[in-house]
């Protein structure tokens, strides 16, 4: 979301319809209330996702004030000429059954969307609208802090829920929807909204016909197209080529959901709202940056596609580099997505190109613990026996700039591991001259400050210190300073990614999305060392179910004087 | 755990000094008399203490895993070998030798050798309610070395079973080691003895060294007098004690507490009739915030985090504040109160001690004489605006009960941050706490996200002193949710939840210190010079002037001046903050 038009928007016409998704409700910054007079503030609304009183605004009664005036009172008069139609493609998958239709429900259920909104399911079974509300409503659920009217609005969503039959192929049965968009539009203007939620394979075949033949006329056409975007720097551009033959760059939204999680969003509010924080942000303070990612669970059906892909085309190339970029970048212009993107680019284009050297692979086998037993890997059915496909990687990357020269960018992702997580963990570098040295005994390496952004689970952000141990006598030790989310943010709970992502891609905000030069330079980084992988057909290091993955990513790791943070010991 | 900074002998030194030391005393003196808010606009000056390295000895404190100090004695023979080597220069051997010693965590005097505690006014307030119960506590952990005895000293006619039998009413086990407490208490009580005398009486003091001779059985001794009296005694019973009363084999040392004067002139001359009696490291003036568990983790957060040090200057930091609070009044202790007010009290003393100790220069090593320096030259370079305000007072007396001050340290570290003091009696909360507030972000991207308010933006370090031992540092954070608000959350560390050891009073870190010779915590006398002199033109002024302090409620949050002040350097007091 642009703040800039964001705002002059505000303070100078409520009543501006045609603006209408680009400088909508988001981003309430409640703040501004306190101090803006007489001014009308038309679109904020407060009551949804910040419900969280905040202790920054003790001194007015912000959520009465707000409730006051902006409560639906845009959606009578601001929205009422237009109308939003949101065509989830390949309605029938897991996908959209467990996470689009629940965010469209939550952002419908918190007021996010416009009044004037309809939800299509298209996919080739044969179903009839009543079949798909019965399908969606099994996956709805309601606020935990907010149950009442949960059902009446289940229904009121439910309502405008509609299905379509038809190949993905085909012009024809696109001009069909088409007719059926149309009808429910009622000759309001009109925006339209595709979530192509099905395999990469027919991606261009589905881009092709709803351009064609179902486009909006009057409003925007905008299309959310989910990984993989091609599996090396050819198969990704000719992917791009083909997209940007029927859409333009405006109209793609590459969904990254990492780019939706809480504590990705709040990486660049750390760094760019914090004093403390900008001196440190460099090579003089960071001795190195780690992106983890681990799941406790195998591909356990799933194995099909993900053998096709590994585990760094998975979520390394793609996740973790995006997480990189946004710790790295340079301070951008503005928070105008072009500008954030802008600086994105740049740091993936001083990128080090990854070498064979600079990755460790790893596969889980099959482990029996407690009578129980863990299948490897290639017992999944739908792997190939001989599968040498990674689903476990370690990468060291560099930075070739000023601030971050020779700083080693260390990224682990797993399948099958210990823990489910995903975090940042930034090492800072010792402390020069430290005149406790003698209180921390030989290990230096575990008197040196830390910050962790857990994204998941259990939002967190915590900053180990060195500390004296209360009592007589100096004994130091790591503690925490700590924001555990759910202590300081207990009422509310965090929203799921694809809503936020939904909500941006409806009011057209680029900033989470992934444009197509990013996606070409990140590619760039991968797909030499890649096509070596496989070239050379490197077998991977096994590991069992559920462990602590591969020794070799501590090789890796000593290999550039690092340390993994999350298997240190002092924290679990 | 290794040994604490064996090191240190190297410190001692003068080649050790970091070349910018060779401004000298001269500069020195000129700029610790300077009062005048003329004087801001002096150049920062940079000082360096060399002359007082002479009276530096070893501190060693050996540390086990618990957390549990082994108390190392050294005797005053092995000092006195000790200042031969300081004096000439420092082979590697002899430091590899004493190192082994420590290591070893005895020495084979120790044994022998005895510690005697004489608690001077002995059944007063102070004696009863702390430094009986420290002594204990210290006991109970181990702490204390073998041969250890304690003597009461009074005026009133008592006997040892009645000291005894006082004392035992203030005494506690820690929470965390309730066993034997009953024994171990019986233990320590048979250790204490009581001897009446008058404070002026040579005599006295005489009969009380036969005493402590006897209990000493020939041992080689080493004797701690604690001065909990009146300051009004306080030369009479050096005196005595001095004259009648010292060690023959080993140490003896003197703890006084404040008030160490109440002005340049008084606390100079209570310096120099206490040197004629004493040495300067016989002297131990006790401040007791000094011991606190944080105020002495301010060293550690600051020196051994790299993430604060970059930030520890005028670059990041906006100003500072330290604020004492408490939620009661002088009830009954006014008499005392009534001649020194708030200033002098809490002010000069506690409160500049912590600013010297947040502000100093990275210390040459953890050394008492080398954190001493660092303190005395932050103190040097502190020069008073002039102006201190708000002061509120019962009936007739102009004493001060609150007052606030603005200083600066016109070096080239803190030029132009104001450090705010603020102390109170009777306000609404108890607590003592240090806040750091940090300058906005400049460019800040997110300045729409936090309205025009952007004093509520910037972080703040909170260091919670008492109660509730905490750390937390503000920052900005994104509220959880679509859209995008920013509020101010904290990173904490609240000491209970975090630690579950009891915190040490403050008293036992003190006296167990002043028991190893170690003088890290203790003032040194050109410090207390150098504090007066900070503070005694103003004080001189105000009471020449009989100004009138402003008036507040009980229990109120203080006077709204204090408000002004701030404002007056652009600070806003963190702890009146909406968000607290």
């Amino acid at each position: 979301m642009t703040f800039t038009t964001h705002f002059s928007h505000c303070s100078t016409s409520c009543n501006d319809n045609s603006k209408l998704f680009s400088s909508s409700s988001r981003s309430s910054p409640a703040i501004h209330y306190r101090f803006s007079g007489s001014r009308r503030l038309c679109r904020y609304r407060i009551n949804s996702a910040n419900g969280n009183p905040l202790k920054a605004l003790p001194s007015l009664p912000i959520s009465e004030s707000a409730a006051d005036y902006d409560y639906d009172d845009n959606v009578e008069t601001g929205d009422s000429h237009s109308t939003l139609s949101i065509t989830v493609v390949g309605a029938s998958g897991d996908l959209a059954k467990k996470k689009i239709f629940p965010a469209l429900f939550a952002l419908y259920y918190e007021d996010w969307l416009p009044q004037n909104f309809r939800v299509f399911g298209y996919a080739r079974t044969k179903m009839t609208d009543e079949e798909l509300r019965n399908m969606i409503s099994r996956t709805l659920t309601c606020r935990v802090d907010k149950r009442e009217d949960c059902e009446q609005k289940m229904n009121n969503f439910l309502g405008r829920c509609f299905y379509q039959a038809g190949q993905y192929s085909s012009e024809e049965h696109f001009a069909e929807l088409d007719t059926k968009l149309k009808e429910k539009e009622g000759g309001k203007s009109s925006n339209r909204l595709f979530y192509l939620s099905i395999p990469p394979n027919i991606f261009v075949d589905v881009v092709r016909c709803a351009s064609l033949r179902a486009s909006s006329a009057t409003g925007w056409t905008r299309v959310i197209v989910e990984k993989p975007f091609g599996r090396d720097s050819e198969s990704s551009a000719e992917l791009t080529k083909c997209l940007k033959q029927y859409l333009t760059e405006e109209q793609i939204f590459r969904i990254d959901h990492y780019l939706g999680k809480e504590l990705v969003e709040n990486l660049s509010v750390l760094r760019f709202s914090n004093r403390v924080f900008e001196p440190l942000w460099s090579r003089d303070y960071i001795r190195n940056v780690q992106l983890i990612f681990s799941e406790d669970f195998g591909t356990e059906g799933r194995g099909g596609y993900f053998d096709n892909y590994g585990i760094i085309r998975d979520i390394m190339q793609n996740h973790l580099l995006q997480i990189l970029t946004l710790f790295a970048m340079e301070t951008p212009v503005s928070l105008d997505a072009e500008d954030i993107r802008n600086e994105k680019v740049k740091v993936l284009r001083s990128m080090k190109t990854l070498q064979l050297e600079d990755v460790t692979l790893g596969q889980y086998k099959g482990f029996s613990k407690g009578g129980k037993l863990y299948p490897g890997y290639t017992d999944d059915p739908t792997v190939p026996k001989d599968s040498i496909t990674p689903t476990f990687a370690a990468a060291a990357l560099f930075i070739n700039n000023a601030r971050w020269d020779g700083v080693p960018f260390l990224m682990k992702a797993g399948k099958a591991l210990h823990t489910k997580r995903a975090e940042i963990r930034v090492q800072f570098r010792h402390v020069p001259g430290n005149l406790y040295k003698r209180n921390f005994g030989t290990d230096l390496d575990k008197a040196t400050n830390e910050l962790v952004l857990r994204v998941q689970p259990d939002e967190a952000i915590y900053l180990k210190i060195n500390n004296k141990v209360p009592g007589l006598g100096m004994r130091l030790d790591r503690s925490d300073l700590n924001l555990l989310y759910k202590a300081r943010y207990n009422s509310r709970e965090i929203p799921d990614a694809y809503e936020r992502l939904l909500l941006d891609a409806i009011e057209g905000e680029r900033r989470l999305f992934i444009r197509s030069d990013e996606l070409d330079a990140a590619w760039a980084l991968f797909s030499p060392m890649l096509k070596e992988l496989e070239e050379k057909r490197i077998v991977p290091e096994l590991y069992p179910y559920g462990s602590r993955g591969p020794v070799g990513a501590h090789y890796l790791a000593a290999k550039h004087d690092v340390r993994w943070g999350d298997l240190s010991g002092d924290d679990s | 755990m290794a040994t604490l900074s064996s090191a240190q002998w190297r410190s001692y030194s003068t080649n050790s000094f970091p070349p910018s030391s060779s401004n000298g005393r001269q500069n020195n003196h000129r700029l610790l008399s300077l009062s005048s808010p003329v004087l801001r606009k002096s150049p920062p000056a940079v000082f360096c203490l060399q002359q007082s390295q002479g009276n530096s000895r070893p501190n060693v404190v050996l540390m086990e895993d618990g957390a549990v100090v082994t108390p190392v004695n050294p005797a005053q023979k092995k000092e006195a070998a000790i200042q031969k080597l300081e004096d000439g220069l420092l082979s590697s051997s002899s430091i590899s030798t004493e190192e082994l010693k420590e290591a070893a965590g005895f020495d084979v005097n120790e044994n022998e050798s005895s510690v005697s505690i004489t608690v001077v006014g002995a059944s007063g307030d102070l004696a009863k309610k702390k430094i009986f119960p420290a002594l204990f506590a210290l006991y109970y952990e181990g702490c204390l070395p073998k041969h250890f005895t304690v003597f009461g000293y009074a005026r009133s006619k008592m006997t040892d079973a009645e000291l005894r039998n006082m004392v035992s009413k203030t005494l506690t086990c820690r929470i965390d080691q309730r066993e034997n407490c009953g024994e171990k208490m019986d233990q320590f009580l048979k250790r204490c003895f009581y001897h009446s005398g008058q404070y002026d009486s040579q005599e006295h003091f005489e009969a009380l060294d036969k005493k402590l001779k006897e209990h000493e059985g020939g041992r080689e001794s080493n004797r701690l007098f604690y001065l909990s009296i009146p300051p009004n005694i306080f030369i009479d019973a050096v005196k005595c004690a001095s004259s009648s009363a010292s060690a023959a084999s080993g140490w003896t040392r003197v703890i006084v507490e404040k008030p160490f004067g109440r002005d340049s002139e008084s606390s100079a001359a209570l310096t120099k009739a206490l040197k004629q009696y004493l040495t300067e490291d016989q002297i131990f003036r006790i401040d007791h915030y000094l011991g606190k568990e944080l105020v002495e983790n301010l060293s550690v957060l600051r020196f051994s985090n790299l993430i604060f040090e970059p930030l520890w200057s005028r670059q990041y930091i906006r100003n500072v504040q330290l604020i004492f609070s408490e939620d009661f009044g002088t009830e009954g202790r006014g008499g005392y109160f009534d001649n020194y007010g708030i200033i002098r009290d809490i002010m000069q003393n506690h409160l500049l001690q912590i600013l010297a100790l947040f502000a100093m220069e990275t210390p040459v090593s953890l050394d008492a004489e080398d954190i001493r320096n660092e303190k005395s030259h932050t103190r040097g370079g502190v020069t008073h605006p002039g102006y201190t305000d708000d002061k509120t007072v019962p009936k007739d007396s102009v004493t001060p009960t609150f007052a606030a001050a603005a200083l600066f340290i016109d070096n080239a570290r803190w030029d132009g941050v104001p450090f705010l003091m603020k102390a109170g009696k009777a306000l609404h909360n108890r607590s003592a706490e240090i806040r750091v507030q940090f300058r906005h972000v400049p460019g800040n991207l997110y300045n729409r996200n936090i309205g025009t308010d952007l004093d509520q933006a910037t972080n703040e370090l909170v260091i919670r002193v008492q109660p509730d031992e905490a750390i937390y540092l503000k920052i900005n954070n994104k509220v959880p949710g679509l859209g995008m608000r920013l509020d101010r959350s904290n990173l904490n560390l609240l000491y209970s939840t975090r630690y579950s050891k009891e915190i040490p009073d403050a008293y036992e870190r003190l006296l167990l210190d002043a028991i190893e010779g170690e003088r890290r915590l203790f003032i040194r006398s050109d410090e207390l010079d150098a504090a007066w002199s900070l503070f005694t033109p103003v004080l001189k002024e105000l009471e020449e002037k009989r100004t009138i302090p402003e008036y507040y409620p009980y229990g109120s949050r203080g006077p709204v001046g204090a408000h002004y002040l701030a404002a007056r350097y652009k600070v806003r007091w963190g702890d009146l903050g909406m968000e607290e």
